[in-house]
């Protein structure tokens, strides 16, 4: 049985991830405002094409699309 | 025949003992109390249990909620994301909600639970739930992208279980 996220295309490393934070989202104040940093994630990205650096683009950006 | 009855009676006396002194092992002598699994429960960033003795783990798998005493089957079960009971001796019992991962049973009563967070039912708050299943429905009944309503129903179904452990 494939899973409804599954077929949905959501990898699990996604689907653990945004199960992880709605748990987090879901804690009372106090808990939640040191378990929202974990959250948080920043890398850039350049592609490299003939010694020239391409656009630099967020990976969290591009790989919500 | 005086002598065979003899010899006959020791053979019959000597049988039981042997059994006795035969050396039985098991797994469970070698990792801790017989009647016990040792429990890790790891998050990325902190250690929950780490190799307690506890009696009993019941765990939300994706194939159905189990039971884990010692001496249980070895076996690795995806979690799902749900509330896991943990049955101390003398302490009662603990419950933790867990955003999903992985229980692995090690052949000498051994049990590892890895996720991504977990925390005990009070840290949580109902208001959040209620608020965040209320938007959650909206997206999921909306015309965003199909991201975001996929999103937005893996969120509901982590928020309704989550809604049912905190009633």
């Amino acid at each position: 049985m494939v899973a409804a996220w599954r077929a949905a295309g959501l990898t699990y490393n996604k689907y653990l991830s945004i199960a992880a934070r709605v748990v987090r989202r879901s804690l009372k104040e106090q808990p939640r405002l040191a378990a929202e940093r974990r959250g948080e994630m920043q890398l850039k990205f350049a592609k490299w094409e003939g010694g020239k650096q391409g656009d630099v683009k967020s990976l969290a950006k591009e790989s919500a699309e | 025949m005086n002598s065979f009855r003899a010899v006959s009676r020791i053979a019959l006396r000597v049988k039981p003992t042997r059994a006795l002194l035969a050396p039985r092992r098991n797994y469970a002598e070698a990792a801790g109390p017989a009647d016990k699994i040792r429990l890790s429960l790891a998050l990325p960033h902190q250690t929950i249990y780490k190799a307690s003795d506890v009696i009993q783990v019941n765990i939300p798998a994706e194939s159905g909620d189990m039971g884990i005493l010692a001496n249980h089957v070895p076996s690795i079960e995806q979690l799902r994301p749900g509330v896991i009971d943990i049955i101390e001796e003398g302490a009662g019992s603990k419950q933790f909600f867990l955003s999903g991962g992985f229980a692995v049973v090690q052949p000498d009563s051994q049990l590892s639970i890895n996720a991504v967070e977990a925390f005990p039912l009070e840290d949580f708050s109902p208001e959040a739930v209620r608020a965040q299943i209320a938007e959650a429905q909206r997206i999921a009944n909306g015309s965003g992208t199909e991201q975001d309503i996929v999103e937005a129903k893996v969120e509901l179904e982590v928020l309704e279980t989550l809604q049912a452990a905190l009633k």
